[in-house]
């Protein structure tokens, strides 16, 4: 404890110096933290978007289509029990609500005579609620809950097809696609609404109508895939095992898809903004062990004659490292405190301000700025920092422990 | 020469250069001194005499370049650093010209600390360090750091630090080379008191004529040569 003590007493000895230091290891802090911040906020939004934006967090599929890198889901026979299997899932403690899609492509065309190539996905609008998925609607109406009367299918487009075909809501589009047994058929929609999936590419062809609507026009029964959202606290590898141990056994065999596996490009993303962060985080931390270094590196010179004295009087080598290493653990310490309560309060303040950053490549929306406050990244910071500081205290420490003592003692 | 006659500290044949550049400067050419136990003794000459780096020498401070230094019969030079450490820590006590307190502890700290780095339990450690105080007339400074302290007391300070773990010697260096007149004489006595009471040999390193009228053996030096060994006061 007195050895504790003594090297935070030789930290007050200049204190604009070990000021200055401390808000070189504090900046240090800030910047890990807001990138952190950041980082940890676009990972949650990122992965908040997918899930709620169609994906769920699990997908029973048929193996046959849902193997390794198999993104496409066409209507099989394998889901033909799917009303079953679906009660059986929603029956499963770890399960929120699952909902029923079938995914389907082909041509839409207006009476103007204006046509384009689709990507649509029939959907259970009450079920997509309880599974909190959210529609974008720039104009119009959501999807009724209620199922469609024969002749009386909606459908809302995603706005680029929208533009596309000059549609808008009210108006009635034909939708044309291969059933299953691969004839071909037609179904007139009226335009609910119109929204976006975020994604521009996907906006320029994009189509959701209710299940119902597309069954019909596929002439089946089946559908591609069902959805599972786990509740709040339930992590997916758990979720995962009970779904998969529910449907072992099925006939023809189902395959159970998580969401990540799905979304290939979230990892991507994850990997670009971690390279960036440990970057940024690196070039960080270099400057603070070249700032903290020159720092006990000079306190180690100017005090020169009085480590000289220690070792002359018995202070063995390990000791004297031990003084100058615990010196700089409390600029650790201090500086990374200090660093937590600076980063708490610029978070709150540019949480605060509500920015915007302009969309990313291939999004519609600007995105807001807003950084996570994750707990175990200010205790990771702290640690961090020590870290940090034990590093930078490597050469001041090898300075002060190789001292001839007779020289130390006449140092000027 | 039984045991007991062994002499504390023997220099035999001494040779210790210094660097001036990439200069050697010689500074002891060949010195043979021997110290006994409970002697005190002053080794005298002008600056640059080679009277520093024999005490250096002596307290295992540094290694001759030729020749041996004995202490109790052990030869320093062969010794490893952490050796000598160890025992300057638990054999020797040194004073400083420049006091050499640390600034950030109390001048009781100061005296405990040699306790602190040998591991001496923390009553013993403050029973001792209030006694080696008391030696020296600073109980009432006790909680004051260095800078709160003149330069006198300073010096007692260190006189107690020196001899709070009960070496077999003390060295110093020029201890009253910085101070008037008056704390000088009441440096010195305390150092002879301190050799007189516990028998702990003292070695200093000096040129002040008031210091060397007083000690009972002058070892002179001049260009790193013992000039002459003197005994009993001067006149």
């Amino acid at each position: 404890m007195r050895w504790v003590l003594m090297a935070l007493r030789n930290l007050t000895r200049n204190r604009r110096r070990t000021l200055i230091s401390l808000l070189v290891v504090a900046t240090g802090a800030v910047a890990l933290l807001l990138t952190s911040g950041f980082v940890v906020f676009n990972f949650r939004g990122l992965e908040t978007a997918l899930v709620h934006g169609g994906l769920g967090h699990l997908e029973v599929a048929a193996k046959s289509s849902a193997g390794p890198g198999q993104m496409d889901r066409p209507v099989t026979d394998a889901l033909t029990d799917w009303r079953a299997l679906r009660s059986r899932l929603e029956a499963l403690p770890d399960v929120s609500a699952v909902g029923a899609n079938v995914h389907l492509m082909g041509m839409a065309s207006t009476p103007a005579g204006k046509s384009a190539s689709f990507v649509g996905v029939g959907v259970e609008p009450d079920r997509e609620g309880a599974m909190g998925f959210n529609t974008r609607l720039r104009a119009g109406e959501p999807l009724p809950q209620a199922l469609p009367a024969e002749g009386d299918d909606v459908a809302i487009l995603a706005q680029g097809l929208a533009a596309t075909l000059g549609a808008k809501t009210g108006d009635v589009v034909t939708l044309l696609a291969l059933t299953p047994d691969g004839s071909l058929n037609a179904l007139d929609v009226r335009v609910a609404g119109i929204f976006t999936s975020g994604v521009q590419d996907l906006d320029t062809r994009f189509v959701k109508l209710h299940l119902a609507s597309a069954q019909r026009l596929l002439q089946t029964e089946s559908v591609s895939d069902l959805l599972v959202m786990l509740r709040d606290e339930v992590p997916l590898e758990r979720g995962q095992g009970a779904v998969e141990h529910l449907v072992a056994g099925h006939a023809p065999p189902l395959a159970v898809v998580d969401w990540r596996a799905r979304a290939p490009f979230y990892d991507q993303v994850r990997n670009l903004y971690r390279g960036i962060f440990w970057f940024l985080g690196t070039v960080i931390l270099v400057l603070v062990v070249l700032s903290a270094s020159n720092t006990l590196l000079m306190a180690v010179l100017e005090r020169t004659r009085e480590l000289g004295t220690l070792r002359a009087i018995g202070t063995s080598r390990p000791q004297l490292a031990a003084i100058v290493l615990l010196e700089a653990l409390w600029l650790g310490v201090l500086g990374g405190a200090l660093g937590c309560l600076l980063g708490w309060l610029a978070t709150l303040g540019i949480n605060a301000m509500h920015l915007q950053m302009p969309p990313p490549p291939g999004a519609v929306d600007p995105i807001d700025v807003e950084l996570a406050l994750v707990p175990a990244a200010f205790a990771a910071t702290v640690a961090l920092m020590l870290v940090v500081l034990t590093v930078a205290a490597t050469i001041p420490i090898a300075r002060a422990t190789r001292l001839r003592v007779a020289e130390a003692l006449t140092h000027v | 020469m039984t045991p007991g006659d062994a002499p504390l500290f023997a220099a035999r044949g001494v040779v210790k250069h210094y660097r001036l550049g990439k200069v050697p400067v010689p500074a002891l050419r060949g010195v043979d001194v021997e110290v006994g136990r409970g002697e005190a003794l002053a080794l005298a000459g002008p600056s640059g005499s080679g009277k520093t780096t024999l005490l250096n020498l002596f307290g295992g401070l540094d290694v001759p370049d030729a020749g041996t230094v004995l202490l109790d019969g052990r030869d320093l030079g062969g010794m490893g650093e952490g050796e000598r450490t160890l025992l300057r820590r638990h054999q020797l006590g040194f004073v400083f010209q420049t006091f050499n307190l640390v600034p950030v502890l109390s001048a009781r700290e100061n005296v405990e600390y040699p306790l602190w780095i040998a591991g001496t339990p923390a009553r013993e450690r403050r029973e001792r360090a209030e006694a080696a105080l008391a030696a020296v007339g600073l109980t009432a400074r006790g909680e004051h750091r260095p800078d709160q302290l003149s330069g006198g007391e300073r010096q007692r300070v260190a006189i107690a630090r020196a001899l709070v773990h009960r070496p077999l010697a003390i060295l110093a260096d020029e201890p009253t080379g910085n101070l008037d007149s008056i704390n000088g004489q009441l440096v010195l006595d305390l150092l002879l008191r301190c050799n007189a009471e516990t028998g702990a040999t003292v070695v200093i390193a000096t040129h002040d004529p008031a210091v060397l009228a007083r000690l009972p053996r002058r070892v002179r030096l001049r260009d790193g040569a013992v000039i002459s060994d003197e005994r009993g006061l001067a006149s």
